[in-house]
């Protein structure tokens, strides 16, 4: 059923994807059973479903043909703009995994980051919980974007502020936003790899005290996938795994989860592991700590994909890049040898090393039988220096690496390169003027050189018809044309 | 390439190092480093073609030579210790290692050094405490002056010559080096130069002493320079253990790259 509140947008279809995804779903899941909850903005009409199983479930959309679409047995769609929802429905649960970018049509002045905030509270109970992604401006996502959200042409995008908007730039900032607005926080996630679509969710104190190393790793194995064929300005994987790593984890990351409540009511939150994970198949898996200070995974929805502790260390592409970086080779030796003789077939991102011991980290992944030439290729176009700055040619780079690893060959790209980001294009724009100018500078090199021969061989030749053009030579050579004539005539005499 | 990469058969060193045959290496695609030097591993004014690489010993000089407008550098190591690492020790078995070899500083084909060598032969005796070995470049061997003022002071040999223009190269230079270096105990010069580095390398205790000799129009703040940054290695009786450690960090010991691995490097894969 579709209620029109006021303010729809009737030619307009959401143009960008709702906000979806296994891990999504899963939260919301979490939700008790037998409440009304507000499903407010684009969301993936697989969570409205499974939300609505089992629940009283409104969706707000503000696109005409997006609301008709919402089919769904029992969900009653409102189609309009945010400020058009009165608080005479209440709602015990209210949910914002799109954030507040999109609720509002252009009908209404736009309201900003905390107006949206204030209706989605008056639309909760007592005691209701919300459910509020807020996208962070300057997460990894907006840093490797080619594009500007300030400048979007997007039909939407008719109040692009971008990093000028008000909503909090901080996890610690969010929590007090939404605290002040009398919805105190009861947990809180830094999101991966995007907002709309997260695939990772780490509590910022896991971020703080958790087990870095591994979720660097899971942080750019998120974004790996998330960004394969899309262009960016610089690799997410390595920004994604260094803010981890470098304890700024929560403060780039793409998007922060909230869940407040309007008035603690016990048993209405939806906690928050330490870290969770999406895996390719939709199962979700929980990252825990152990009482003995190790982290194990375990399942928290589906079949476990991966089970057990956690594997320690770092990951194995990260151990490379910096071990060439620092011209360390007797240590990328000890990796590439390790790797190749241990796990051969599975690519540099995908392990973690911990002293001598090589670890799967997403057993998921499909096995790599190029894992060698792709960490050539990244070395050569990834801008990366290496020990072989000589070596310029992937194919040599890559018998250079096997001889490296204590292999005699390896096999060279299979399918097709990873894509280049806007920066590595630069950089290789830039390695091949430099290689041209020294092609250039050579051949005058060679030419130089060239003449120099040419001179000495010059000098060779003159000196060789003198020896061979001496006095008896020449009498010698004279006297084979004589005898020859004296024979011609003789012969032509008989016939 | 460049002729320099066969003086003292390093390329023939490095072909038989990677199992090809040692007697016709093939052309590598770069500069080897011959010799240790405290500027970019290269000979100083040996022109180079543009954008090669260079093979230089250390990681060191790989900083330094950067640091000097030479990107493309790739440690591999020193011929030399490639070479001392696969030729087994006959002498260590049997410790027959004897008194010292005690090489004259020299400048090479184009320079001339001044100096005094009656003073500097005199300084030697009193100091080695066994029979000494004096080593000299082909070039001071072959002047019968000078090979008979040492010859008045103990053994006089030559270990060949390095060529030039491919040339005449000794192939086995190196070969010849190392095994006299296992012959002697000590191993010494009046400069901190390759010889010390590969007789501490192949087990003698090293020494820099004596008057320095300069070369014509030589720049001695170079001179100085070395004596202030590896006191470690000169004296009479430097500590040996600390010698061999800086020694083989110029050598780049612990980068020698495995056959397979050097031969991609120097251009040597046929595929």
């Amino acid at each position: 059923m579709i209620r029109m509140i006021g303010g729809e947008m009737p030619e307009y279809a959401e143009e960008r994807l709702p906000a979806g995804g296994d891990l999504y779903r899963h939260l919301t899941g979490r939700l008790p059973t037998g409440i009304r909850v507000l499903v407010a903005g684009p969301h993936d009409t697989g969570l409205v479903e499974a939300l609505a199983r089992h629940r009283e479930v409104t969706c707000l959309v503000r696109s005409q043909p997006d609301a008709e679409k919402i089919r769904v047995d029992g969900v009653t769609v409102l189609c309009g703009t945010l400020s058009q929802l009165t608080d005479t429905d209440r709602y015990d649960a209210v949910i914002a995994l799109d954030g507040t970018g999109r609720l509002c049509s252009p009908e209404e002045s736009p309201l900003d980051w905390t107006a949206s905030v204030r209706v989605l509270k008056r639309a909760l109970r007592p005691g209701g919980t919300l459910l509020l992604t807020v996208e962070n401006e300057l997460g990894v996502h907006r840093l490797v974007d080619p594009g500007t959200p300030t400048a979007d042409r997007a039909a939407d995008a008719w109040h692009p502020l971008g990093e000028f908007g008000s909503a909090p730039g901080r996890p610690d900032r969010l929590a007090a936003a939404l605290g002040a607005e009398g919805l105190p926080v009861a947990g809180l996630a830094a999101a991966w790899p995007l907002p709309s679509s997260a695939s990772l969710l780490v509590t910022p104190e896991t971020l703080r005290y958790g087990p870095l190393d591994a979720l660097a790793a899971l942080a750019a194995a998120a974004a790996a996938t998330a960004y394969q064929g899309r262009p960016v300005l610089s690799d997410p994987r390595r920004l994604a795994a260094a803010a981890v790593r470098r304890g700024i984890g929560a403060e780039l990351a793409p998007a922060w989860l909230a869940v407040a409540q309007r008035a603690p009511r016990p048993g209405q939150a939806v906690p928050f592991a330490p870290a969770l994970v999406a895996g390719p198949s939709g199962a979700i898996t929980e990252i825990v700590g152990a009482s003995d200070g190790s982290w194990l995974r375990r399942a928290a929805h589906g079949p476990a994909e991966s089970p057990g502790p956690l594997p320690a260390g770092r990951l194995l592409e990260e151990r490379l890049l910096s071990a060439a970086l620092r011209h360390d080779l007797p240590e990328l030796r000890r990796l590439l040898t390790g790797w190749m003789s241990e796990l051969p077939m599975v690519a540099a991102g995908n392990v973690l090393v911990d002293g001598d011991r090589y670890a799967v980290l997403d057993p998921a992944v499909p096995e790599l039988p190029d894992a060698l030439a792709r960490l050539a290729h990244t070395l050569i176009t990834g801008g990366y220096h290496h020990p072989w700055p000589g070596v310029t040619d992937v194919t040599r780079l890559i018998a250079v690496l096997a001889g490296a690893s204590g292999l005699t060959d390896a096999p060279g790209l299979i399918g097709p390169p990873d894509r280049h980001s806007r920066r590595e294009q630069e950089g290789q724009l830039e390695a091949l003027r430099r290689r041209l100018a020294d092609a250039e500078a050579r051949a005058g090199f060679f030419e130089v050189e060239l003449e120099k021969r040419e001179a000495e061989l010059g000098r060779a030749k003159t000196q060789i018809a003198a020896f061979s053009g001496s006095l008896g030579y020449r009498a010698a050579k004279a006297g084979l044309v004589l005898a020859r004539a004296a024979r011609n005539r003789i012969t032509k005499g008989r016939s | 390439m460049h002729h320099g990469n066969h003086f003292y058969g390093h390329a023939h060193v490095l072909a038989g190092y990677c199992g090809l045959d040692p007697d016709a290496p093939p052309r590598i695609d770069g500069y080897l480093q011959h010799g240790w030097n405290v500027v970019d591993g290269l000979g100083a004014g040996t022109p180079y073609a543009p954008g090669r690489p260079i093979f230089v010993w250390s990681q060191r000089t790989r900083r330094r030579a950067w640091s000097m407008g030479r990107p493309l550098a790739t440690v591999i190591g020193s011929p030399f210790l490639y070479l001392l690492r696969s030729t087994p020790d006959e002498a260590v078995a049997d410790g027959s290692r004897e008194g010292t070899i005690w090489y004259p500083f020299h400048g090479w084909e184009g320079q001339k050094v001044s100096g005094d060598h009656h003073r500097l032969i005199d300084e030697i005796t009193a100091t080695e405490p066994g029979p000494v070995t004096f080593c000299l470049y082909w070039n001071e061997f072959q002047d019968s002056r000078i090979r008979a003022l040492y010859e008045r002071a103990g053994r006089v040999i030559c270990h060949g010559y390095r060529g030039y223009m491919r040339m005449r190269t000794d192939h086995r230079f190196l070969h010849h080096q190392l095994a006299e270096l296992r012959r002697h105990r000590r191993v010494a010069s009046n400069r901190l130069s390759t010889a010390i580095l590969y007789g501490t390398a192949a087990g003698c205790d090293p020494a820099v002493y004596g008057d320095p000799m300069y070369l014509d129009r030589e720049h001695t703040p170079t001179a100085d320079r070395i004596r202030r940054e590896w006191p470690e290695l000169h004296g009479a009786a430097p500590d040996p253990e600390k010698a061999r450690a800086t020694v083989l960090a110029e050598l780049g010991d612990g980068h020698l790259a495995a056959p397979a691995e050097l031969r991609a490097i120097l251009g040597w894969v046929t595929t």
